[in-house]
């Protein structure tokens, strides 16, 4: 309800009343056109267990929600399904790519999924996500976000994703075992395939693997350029038979001490922080990656209500504040900032120095789809 | 009227498989050897068309079908070598009135999920699991996970509760009297193993082991977690081809191959096995 | 002998103990101890994630092995009543459905039921406004090809080592042809149809790939765990991981019983 009308003609209630009774709006809309929404609140407010933003007509039935492991907070789904009634069925997916992969293939039955900021234009090249429709969900505010992440989810002044939480890509160092400080890419090689060996991994993601290599070479992050791609892989197959293993999931051999350096995503970097202080996240001063997630709808979701008024729920500012304090990973809502506990904004891994962000770079949407990349990362994978 | 109506039961006896094997198997695999033939889209996926270039473009996997075509029939033999004893004590040894709760007490491993026990097999080969106690008795600097002996253990592990089974079954059917005859007259237990029970469990071994060596060669989970990406398998260079880079028609043409390789192998395999059963039953009557 | 299979079951229960053992762990992460708890089993129960997940495997593994063994059942009693082309077209092809890994199951039915879906589902949708989609049927369709072809070969090979003379002699008793499958045939093939029941039934709850591929929207729990694994596992999935184990033994444990008792009445 950001926008509460001051007033309202006779016959525009009635109007309105008539497409709610029908079913064609939902109650929530109702009440905020009308205004009934601000005199519920001040009641329901005064009322404990009756939130009047909390209710949803004219919904029902399963909302598939695809999504990252460990990157929602349960409580919030349930509250959800408790309001509307609409049950949710979350997929956890592992990468970009498996998700692409699985809209790509068709009749996956999902409703709302959240893209990495690369991958938007792609869908929407591919007629797989819908226009987002704003007007249904009130409760997302382009002006308190980050401008800086608002560029990926809108395409040709359309907007196809709004922005979820954002991120970066650096390594993580177990400075107990590693007396060395690396402080870029290029000593994150050095290191692996010297004093480090057998003890480093790096993502099984071509994107942020060849990305970071490239780096370590003085090239962008997104080089499709194939005499720089060359050298990316040489680096890389060089570094090879050095490395621990090849892993996404690298939580676990850091933390029993198998891997001491690692590839790793912000959120990552928070947990393994709070477990264990000796464990330090570097942003390579040579580059990196900076990402932000988004929800987005799919075309022809089965629940398209169902899935705007959950995106809307969501991204409500108090709900949303729940949210980033579920998972760790940094929120891009100016109104969901001031709602959080100061050491979360304080944690430098969460919040880095400006200029250290500046380095970094988007990936791009070709990064993602180069067939020479992936060709790249099966022959690393393979050598 | 009789045999008509014999026909009809024949019909309905073989009508749901052949059901399942038109419209669930050979359809999709036209499919896939159609797809095999085209050309990745602009952003992954299919297009029609119609090259050979997927299969030329076979060698840039050669690793993975190396890998995959030492290390699958290896494991397949390790296994068969650990479950065979074991099949043997249950079905002959054993007190029968424990015998099938003892089988599915080799099986039941198999309903805690595999990717859990292998998740169990990270920590216990890695650096705070066997190598610490190796160090410990001075062995030091002992490598496991993520290399070739670390899939090697995991696919004895996970397989030994399928290749059991089979042999299990047709060493049950073994009737005792045989060994009793082949001991009466005279045969050292090494020879009556040898030209009795062996013979007689052979399809048993050879169904576990074609089932066994059939689940490694597709394999993805076990060179992916005990492998650590660096074991890479030809279900490895599939899930990728299908799921990160999604090259639909090199995935299709690797799939083809890959069912070409076993086709030919199992082929050459049952026909071994099979002069091999048929010899030894005629010698035997 | 027996020595060797005490080994083999401490190697086989070795890492269970350890996903066991670690379910009682207080602390966040599934292998790093921190104390005896179980909150992590309260947890689980409480996650519908992975109860729907649970509730979804079992269902696709019961029904997979249910089919399995009447489907298998059928084709091997069949395939005994048939000579000539027909019979080495249907051996083919169960050799083909168990040749044929299953990855390249899930990938070529996933291909083929995208295609076919992308065919139908326009017709279907305006002629009923209904849609087809993968899904947990996708799943079981999928498993139950490449059983029936184990429960096939499990039965003929019964049926192979099967005493003829069996049958003969409750024919010449005037035993009807149903009777004298229900009181020789069965009873003789039991044990192999069982095998298959549970081999399908292991095979189906334990898939991943063909899964991953062809479950649409529908999370297993084999999936459920792949995805939770690749981000750091919780005790949470060692406690459903324990669980499913008890279960299995108790299980185990009530056909041991009713074994026994039947054979009591037997005799």
């Amino acid at each position: 309800m950001t926008k509460t009308p001051g007033h309202i003609s006779p016959q525009k209630f009635l109007d309105e009343l008539r497409r709610f009774q029908k079913g064609s709006v939902t109650r929530r809309h109702f009440l905020g056109v009308t205004g009934l929404g601000l005199a519920t609140a001040v009641i329901g407010g005064a009322v404990p267990g009756l939130r009047p933003r909390k209710s949803y007509a004219a919904l029902s039935g399963t909302l598939n929600f695809t999504t990252w492991p460990n990157y929602f907070s349960q409580e919030n789904l349930d509250n959800f399904t408790k309001q509307t009634g609409v049950t949710i069925n979350v997929n956890v997916f592992g990468s970009n790519e498996e998700m692409l992969a699985k809209l790509q293939a068709g009749s996956t039955g999902w409703d709302v999924f959240v893209p990495t900021n690369y991958t938007i234009s792609t869908y929407k090249q591919l007629d797989l996500i819908e226009p987002l429709d704003l007007k249904l969900m009130p409760n997302y505010d382009e002006k308190s976000q980050d401008p800086r992440f608002l560029g990926p989810g809108t395409i040709d002044g359309t907007v196809y994703a709004v922005p979820k939480d954002w991120g970066t890509t650096g390594f993580i160092v177990n400075t107990k075992e590693v007396s060395q400080n690396p402080a870029s890419w290029k000593e994150f090689f050095e290191l692996a395939q010297g004093p480090l060996s057998g003890k480093v991994m790096v993502h099984d993601y071509q994107l942020t693997t060849i990305g970071s290599a490239a780096k370590a070479l003085g090239y962008s992050f997104n080089t499709i350029d194939p005499k720089e791609l060359a050298e990316v892989e040489k680096l890389l197959i060089a570094t090879k038979p050095h490395l621990f293993g090849i892993n996404s999931d690298y939580q676990p051999s850091m933390r029993n001490g198998d891997a001491t350096m690692a590839m790793c995503w912000t959120n990552d970097a928070a947990q393994l922080h709070r477990d264990i202080p000796d464990m330090k996240y570097v942003l390579g001063k040579d580059g990196g990656e900076i990402w932000v997630d988004h929800y987005a709808v799919v075309k022809g979701a089965p629940n398209r209500e169902a899935a705007y008024a959950f995106i809307d729920y969501i991204l409500t500012p108090e709900i949303n504040a729940k949210e980033i304090q579920a998972h760790g990973t940094p929120s891009t809502d100016a109104r969901c900032l001031k709602l959080l506990p100061k050491e979360m904004l304080e944690n430098p891994i969460l919040y880095p120095a400006a200029e250290q962000l500046s380095a970094l770079e988007y990936g791009a949407a070709e990064t993602l789809t180069s067939p020479a990349r992936a060709e790249l990362m099966a022959r690393f994978k393979s050598a | 009227m009789k045999e008509r109506r014999s026909r009809a039961l024949t019909a309905a006896l073989l009508a749901p498989a052949a059901m399942f094997f038109v419209f669930l198997l050979l359809v999709p695999l036209v499919v896939v050897l159609v797809f095999s033939f085209g050309v990745r889209g602009p952003a992954g996926g299919y297009q029609a068309g119609f090259t050979f270039d997927n299969y030329l473009n076979l060698a840039a996997r050669g690793k993975a079908f190396y890998n995959t075509l030492t290390l699958a029939p290896l494991a397949t033999l390790l296994t068969a070598l650990f479950a065979f004893p074991m099949a043997y004590f249950l079905a002959l040894k054993a007190n029968p009135k424990y015998r099938v709760a003892l089988l599915v007490l080799v099986m039941a491993p198999f309903w805690t999920s595999q990717l859990l026990r292998y998740y169990a097999w990270i920590m216990l080969l890695g650096n705070k699991g066997i190598p610490s106690w190796l160090a410990w008795i001075g062995i030091h600097d002992v490598r496991i996970i993520n290399t070739p002996v670390a899939v090697l253990i995991g696919a004895v592990y996970g397989f030994l509760p399928l290749m059991v089974p089979p042999i299990y079954v047709s060493l049950e059917k073994l009737d005792k009297r045989l060994l009793e005859a082949s001991a009466d007259l005279g045969a050292t237990p090494v020879r009556t193993f040898f030209q009795v029970t062996l013979p007689l469990a052979l399809p048993g071994v050879a169904m576990g082991s074609m089932l066994v060596f059939i689940l490694l060669m597709g394999d993805y989970i076990l060179p992916q977690f005990l492998g650590g990406g660096k074991v890479f398998f030809i279900g490895n260079a599939l899930v990728d081809l299908f799921l990160q880079s999604r090259n639909w028609p090199f995935g299709a043409a690797v799939s083809v191959a890959l069912v070409a390789i076993m086709f030919v192998t199992i082929y050459f395999y049952m026909r071994f096995v099979l002069s091999k059963t048929d010899t030894r039953r005629a010698a035997l009557v | 002998m027996r020595i060797y299979a005490i080994l083999i079951y401490i190697f086989l229960y070795a890492p269970i103990a350890l996903i066991v053992g670690f379910s009682f762990n207080a602390g966040k992460y599934a292998m790093d101890w921190q104390g005896f708890s179980v909150e992590w089993y309260a947890k689980a129960f409480s996650n519908p994630l992975i109860m729907e997940a649970l509730r979804t495997s079992v269902f696709i593994a019961f029904s997979t092995a249910l089919l399995s063994a009447i489907i298998g059942t059928l084709t091997a009693l069949g395939l005994e009543r048939v000579s000539g082309w027909l019979r080495t077209a249907f051996d083919a092809l169960i050799y083909v459905a168990i040749m044929v890994p299953g990855i390249v199951i899930g990938i070529s039915t996933l291909i083929a039921f995208v295609s076919f879906f992308d065919l139908v589902n326009p017709w279907l949708t305006s002629a009923w406004s209904i849609k087809l989609e993968m899904g947990a049927w996708a799943v079981i369709a999928a498993h139950v090809l490449f059983n029936i072809a184990v429960v096939a070969l499990l039965v003929r090979a019964r049926l192979q080592g099967m005493d003829r003379s069996l049958v003969e002699a409750s024919e010449d008793l005037y035993a009807t042809p149903l009777g004298t499958f229900r009181q020789v045939v069965l009873p003789l093939l039991a044990p192999a149809i069982l095998a298959g029941f549970l081999l399908a039934f292991t095979f189906s709850f334990e898939d991943f790939i063909i899964a991953y591929f062809v479950a649409g929207p529908n999370t297993t729990l084999p999936i459920y765990v792949f995805s939770s694994i690749r981000r750091g596992v919780t005790p949470e999935i060692n406690a459903v991981g324990t669980v499913v184990l008890m279960t299995s033994f108790a299980l185990l444990i009530v056909a041991q019983l009713i074994l026994q008792r039947g054979q009591k009445t037997a005799r």
